[in-house]
């Protein structure tokens, strides 16, 4: 099965996703597809607080900045928790050396709907950011222009979507694993 | 009436072309001011239109074609705006929404490109 979550920022998105993936899982391999590159300290505390939260739930982290598809290969029978593809998304549009690909939706759907089509059951987890009413220059309405392009690929696709709010949530389509 | 609202990019228009079959000669596109073609099918961009009557002092239309499709985005969930200018349109616009969406027959919203009737 393949999920897909979203949400606003501290939603409790991440939690919802690591109860499905390991209830998914039904006590086989379970992985945690690390998509983060910290950048600063602030990260890293990030980083760290998630990292703790999974501790005990039987996660093993494969670290996979972009081409994560290539975690799926060999682990047939895996459930895979990606968090978040929005990070992602940032990692894919902006490269390390300084080149910036505003069409890069196209090239993070392929590795993700992939990832998707290898496992046995697949969590993917992202942020949704299209609701305020700021006005924002050009490179950041591309990056949400894109997130949002990858985000309805992977709801497409997917048989489960769920939106997370205060910890709750609402299903848009499919049903909850019994 | 049908009003489909939802964030930006979450795919309302494709939605929308193809549920009501709507071919490119079907919808106005806002965003040149207060001045709209109501007798298209939809109208597309609600959000610029109300802002742009609230900044020339208009009233926006809430009177349509009975089987317009009318769609709009959704810019209610940030903070508070500094800019005052802003504030007045999310205020106004918020407020517009909610009339126009009791006169519509069905208020769909787009999430991530999947529907949900709310009304």
């Amino acid at each position: 099965m393949t999920v897909f979550i979203s949400g606003g920022s501290k939603s409790g998105k991440s939690a919802l996703a690591e109860d499905l993936a390991v209830k998914l899982s039904g006590g086989k391999a379970l992985y945690y597809v690390a998509t983060m590159v910290p950048k600063d300290s602030e990260d890293a505390v990030r980083v760290e607080k998630h990292r703790l939260a999974r501790r005990g739930k039987g996660f093993e982290t494969l670290e996979c900045p972009k081409l994560v598809s290539r975690c799926a290969e060999g682990r047939p029978q895996g459930t895979f928790l990606l968090d978040s593809v929005t990070a992602l998304l940032a990692n894919m549009m902006f490269a390390e050396d300084g080149s910036v690909d505003e069409n890069c939706s196209a090239r993070a759907s392929e590795e993700l709907l992939a990832l998707a089509a290898l496992a046995a059951d697949s969590v993917f987890v992202s942020d949704f950011i299209y609701a305020d009413a700021e006005e924002y220059e050009e490179l950041t309405e591309a990056f949400r222009r894109e997130l949002a392009l990858t985000d309805r690929a992977l709801a497409k696709a997917a048989d489960l979507v769920i939106e997370v709010c205060c910890g709750q949530y609402m299903i848009h389509k499919g049903e909850m694993p019994a | 009436m049908d009003l489909i609202i939802g964030g930006a990019f979450q795919g309302k228009l494709e939605y929308a072309k193809e549920k009501y079959g709507l071919a490119e000669s079907d919808i106005f596109r806002c965003g040149g001011g207060a001045d709209i073609d109501a007798s298209f099918r939809c109208v597309y961009g609600l959000e610029d239109y109300v802002k742009s009557c609230l900044k020339e002092g208009k009233e926006p239309a809430l009177d349509f074609r009975p089987d317009a499709v009318l769609i709009g985005r959704e810019i209610f969930s940030g903070v508070v705006p500094v800019d005052p200018e802003i504030r007045r349109f999310r205020e106004g616009y918020g407020r517009y929404l909610q009339k126009l969406a009791a006169r519509c027959d069905t208020v769909t919203r787009i999430f991530c490109g999947l529907p949900q009737r709310i009304k």
